[in-house]
């Protein structure tokens, strides 16, 4: 039983990973916090409602996700970060995108209603199951794995092997020396708040088809999680980004199979607060060299 | 206009200046929807369950607030900017949380029986703490805030207690936010966790900043007008996060200090003393 939680938290952490990577991409680059992340992410199952009710394959819907999320990423870098550059502007930027947060709520609000809705897909695929050392598995959650490795490897491809990534990498460590260079930076950071947005999507995406429901409130419930996770991880840094994920999910996991129930909510805040107030730089390393600092 | 506009109205007021109070130093707090929902219960258990006195009830919720928030502060208020952001965040979450989770204030369902809050009581706070936010604002304790607000570092050269201004108006506004929680719990007769989610938190900051963050009038405008304005134009019920969102989202890109950005004269500025 605790190994199946243990793997559960995983799957769990998998999709707080997602959205945290994409939180602390766009702290790394910008040193700002894109509070419309939490959102994206809620939006990631709305879209594939959408798009499959428009008649569309589930794995386009997928892909529609990653594509909707990320423009609308633009849209939001366009109103709410593009003027605040400033460092003063850090909370400025950070009330902007809560509120623009605030307008996808109500718009999906608007459109779905306030209600859970269920996600059209297969109920086979919910329900098949494999064995796997003895414990049974649903398909899903290996699926959900497979496509958040996936997606990981590809974004660390990105970063660390391409120009675009070497160009992010640049304009994280000092803008001005960036611009220097020549690196056009208001397209790096669009190009970050693509992918961070892209991320978040993903992340709601994977979260709809495990629970096979799509609510407006998860993104305060369950996306403003990943924030304390980037914290907890490091802001800023990737690799704990990921692995502050995990270790969230896991502890989430296991304190409802230990009858900690809602109680273990708390555990995610108070670590965050605990990591902030000790280890400000996150919980593992914490000192960035260039590779690990999106 | 009924009754219950009034109430929410006043309530909102003296949330807005309590998110004021603590910004006066500098630090923005996203957890006083959860101070707010400690002065409810902590009211509500001292009146119902310990047979206490309204009056004493509130007085000792926001001592007993203003305390916890001073606890909080102090090792909180070391972080700053989205930091200090982050950190309120988590303390309204577990504040939410911790309550949802005990059984002995009713848990998830919630708390009810708490009567005696009239709109003479919110209105007659409102009053009494305009008028101390407005002396303030004449003080030369404000001008030290100005100094801690606008740079720590010069404030601390200055011979400024920067440590010590900051957490005393991180517990004022607690102690305010729990007041208002208080005086609303004995006025709605049923509260639940669910009335204090982080959005609450969410809301008041933001009716600061769409009055304006550096006058005692700016957050009376920024609560009253989005509080009233849905109530009293009928059909912009359903509208108002939208319509919420977009003004805050305009206001920031036009007027980054608010609506009301101008400073009140101070002490010094009405003697000639310059900027």
């Amino acid at each position: 039983m605790i190994a199946e939680q243990i793997v559960n938290g995983i799957v769990l952490g998998s999709m707080y990973a997602l959205v945290a990577l994409g939180y602390t991409l766009v702290f790394g680059v910008l040193d700002k916090l894109n509070f419309a992340l939490s959102e994206l992410f809620m939006l990631g199952g709305f879209v594939v409602i959408g798009s499959v009710g428009l008649g569309a394959p589930i794995w386009l819907a997928g892909v529609l996700v990653l594509v909707v999320c990320g423009l609308l990423g633009l849209v939001v870098e366009f109103v709410s970060f593009r003027k605040f550059t400033s460092p003063d502007a850090q909370v400025t930027a950070a009330l902007s995108s809560l509120a623009v947060g605030l307008i996808m709520i109500d718009l999906v609000q608007k459109t779905w209603g306030g209600e859970p809705v269920s996600v059209p897909v297969p109920i086979e695929w919910r329900r098949a199951n494999v064995a796997f050392f003895g414990m049974q598995i649903q398909v899903m959650k290996l699926v959900i794995l497979a496509v958040t490795l996936v997606l990981m490897a590809v974004l660390h491809w990105l970063i660390s092997r391409t120009a675009m990534g070497r160009n992010i990498r640049a304009v994280a460590e000092s803008p001005a020396f960036a611009t220097l260079l020549g690196i056009d930076v208001k397209r790096v950071n669009q190009q970050t708040f693509f992918i961070a947005s892209a991320l978040a999507g993903a992340g709601g995406l994977m979260f709809s088809l495990r629970n096979g429901i799509a609510s407006s409130d998860i993104g305060f419930t369950f996306g403003l999680k990943a924030l304390a996770i980037m914290a907890i991880g490091g802001m800023g840094d990737l690799r704990g980004a990921v692995l502050g994920g995990v270790l969230v999910g896991v502890i989430e996991s296991l304190a409802i199979q230990f009858g900690f129930g809602k109680l273990g909510e708390v555990i995610v805040w108070a670590l965050m607060i605990l990591v902030l107030l000790a280890r400000p730089g996150g919980l593992f390393g914490g000192a960035h060299t260039t590779e690990q600092r999106a | 206009m009924s009754q219950d506009i009034l109430f929410i109205t006043g309530v909102n007021i003296l949330m807005a200046w309590s998110v004021y109070i603590i910004l006066l130093s500098g630090s923005l707090s996203f957890a006083n929807g959860g101070f707010m929902a400690l002065g409810a219960y902590a009211a509500g258990v001292f009146t119902m369950k310990w047979g206490m006195d309204f009056y004493a009830a509130l007085a000792l919720a926001g001592v007993g607030t203003g305390l916890v928030g001073a606890l909080v502060a102090y090792p909180a208020l070391r972080t700053r900017g989205v930091y200090l952001i982050l950190v309120t965040v988590g303390l309204s979450f577990i504040i939410q949380t911790l309550i949802q989770n005990t059984d002995y204030v009713g848990g998830v369902r919630g708390m009810t029986g708490m009567t005696g809050t009239t709109n003479w009581h919110v209105w007659g706070l409102i009053a009494i703490v305009g008028a101390g936010l407005f002396w303030l604002s004449r003080s030369h304790l404000q001008r030290q805030l100005d100094a801690v607000r606008e740079d720590e570092r010069v404030a601390a050269s200055l011979g400024i207690d920067v440590v010590y201004l900051k957490v005393v108006c991180f517990a004022v506004g607690a102690g305010l936010a729990a007041i208002a929680g208080g005086l609303y719990s004995h006025y709605m007769v049923f509260i639940n966790p669910d009335h204090f989610n982080i959005f609450v938190s969410i809301y008041v900051v933001l009716y600061v900043v769409l009055g304006g963050v550096n006058n005692v009038f700016g957050p009376v405008i920024g609560a009253s007008v989005m509080t009233l304005l849905p109530e009293l134009v009928r059909g912009l019920q359903s509208y108002r996060p939208l319509i919420f969102g977009a003004v805050i989202i305009v206001l920031l890109l036009v007027r980054p200090n608010g609506l009301l950005s101008f400073r009140l004269r101070t002490l010094g500025a009405s003697k000639g003393g310059g900027a």
